[in-house]
């Protein structure tokens, strides 16, 4: 067996390091708990607000660029703390969704298909991205919703300084700061429209990234109160199909189809972006 | 991290769970304990299994699991297990996340605001695409099954 490197000697080192964190962590619950969930109509759709997004962005405000109460060292520690947190909360998804399994195996052939509609990325973002001027960094940005494991993926497949990895990266970072609350907002106006059952969006919700289903599990459950239990065990069953398939859904089929359509779309798309926008700026 | 590491910091989170539910939910600490221990305990158990099964599966993959198998109808105990973790508040687990991940991502906020609003835009394409694909697929063959 591969012998791990432990970040730090023991427990103990562990804690005088890291202590600092959990006690933030525990003042930053009560803060954002004592505010709770705030719903704000927006359009045709609802922005939700849980206390997860003010946990957020105290997180963010406490860190190394703006108060610099924590150093780089604890924003290294904290992101390992996210995956030891993530883990009672998606048992806690697995419990609902063995407890609605009748639902889940109901839905199984449909579970398993709407895997292939998170390439629908690729056929929204990409053309957009050519015409917006993007080059090779659009393969990056659009092939899928880049979180960890993408963006290492990317980083080996092309090499860590390539355009297609900084796209990775761009999309990778927006989704970190924004994405939480986007998604969730977003999930409510798909909603608003009317067009999809509750058990698709919660479906659709499994995207591969925790905190993103996370929170449009929790906006999709408040507007669907009765079906809040159905829609939280599909959404937990697609989310574990994504974080297992999703490696592979983007080595096989997401970047080959995005380097496809990139050959055949950038030839026509680029001169289209060179005279929109070229003339503007000569 | 050694095995002792993984449990304390799971501690940790379970008195953040236990936190959330109080001050959110006013679910008293005693009434949180029992579903905090089922989570707390269906994590420890999959971490141990993401070391020693050969195969790389994420260990919320086994979360995912472990927490269906044990609520599923072939579980002796599945009636304790859907009671306790019932009175887990669905968002309660969630603010202590958000707090490590925002501290996690405070070192890329100039990053962030370089981004032009060209990435901005893809960025949220790229999420409404992943999304409204998958609804869009699933709604038509949940009809197509019959389902709904």
């Amino acid at each position: 067996m591969k012998q791990e490197n432990y970040l730090y000697s023991g427990l103990g080192e562990r804690f005088r390091s890291e202590w600092k964190i959990y006690a933030a962590a525990f003042l930053f619950i009560i803060v954002a708990d004592s505010i709770g969930q705030i719903k704000v109509p927006l359009g045709p759709g609802m922005l939700i607000l849980f206390p997860i997004f003010y946990s957020i962005i105290m997180g963010i405000l406490s860190g190394p660029q703006v108060l610099k109460f924590f150093k780089k060292k604890e924003v290294k520690a904290a992101s390992k703390l996210v995956i030891v947190c993530i883990c009672p909360f998606i048992a806690k998804l697995g419990i609902n969704a063995g407890a609605s399994i009748e639902t889940v195996i109901s839905a199984g052939p449909a579970l398993l298909l709407q895997e292939f509609g998170n390439l629908g990325t690729i056929f929204l973002s990409l053309p957009i991205a050519l015409l917006l001027g993007l080059k090779r960094e659009s393969i990056g940005a659009c092939h899928s919703i880049n979180r960890e494991t993408n963006l290492a993926l990317m980083q080996d497949m092309f090499g860590p300084d390539s355009a297609e990895a900084r796209g990775s990266l761009s999309v990778y970072i927006i989704g970190g700061m924004v994405g939480t609350i986007f998604f969730g907002f977003m999930a409510t106006v798909v909603a608003a429209t009317g067009l999809f059952h509750p058990y698709a969006l919660g479906m659709a919700s499994g995207v591969g990234a925790g905190i993103m289903m996370a929170s449009a599990t929790a906006s999709l459950s408040a507007m669907y109160p009765a079906m809040a239990d159905q829609i939280s065990a599909l959404a937990s069953a697609s989310e574990t199909i994504s974080g297992i398939d999703g490696i592979y859904m983007a080595i096989f089929v997401g970047i080959p189809l995005c380097n496809w359509l990139y050959r055949v779309l950038e030839p026509k798309l680029g001169p289209v972006h060179d005279r929109l926008f070229k003339k503007k700026e000569s | 991290m050694r095995y002792i590491e993984w449990v304390v910091m799971f501690i940790v989170a379970g008195i953040g769970i236990a936190l959330a539910n109080f001050v959110g939910f006013k679910v008293d600490f005693v009434d949180s304990l029992p579903g905090i221990v089922i989570l707390l305990v269906i994590s420890i158990v999959s971490v141990v299994i993401s070391k020693i099964v050969p195969f790389k599966l994420p260990v919320i993959a086994y979360c995912s699991l472990l927490g269906l198998f044990l609520a599923c109808p072939l579980s002796p105990i599945r009636e304790f297990v859907i009671e306790s973790a019932g009175k887990i508040n669905f968002t309660a687990p969630l603010t202590m996340v958000g707090a490590f991940a925002g501290i996690s991502i405070s070192d890329q906020l100039k990053e962030f605001a370089r981004q032009g609003w060209k990435m901005l835009f893809i960025a949220f394409l790229v999420m409404v695409g992943t999304f409204v694909g998958s609804a869009l697929i699933a709604n038509v063959t949940l009809s197509l099954t019959g389902v709904i």
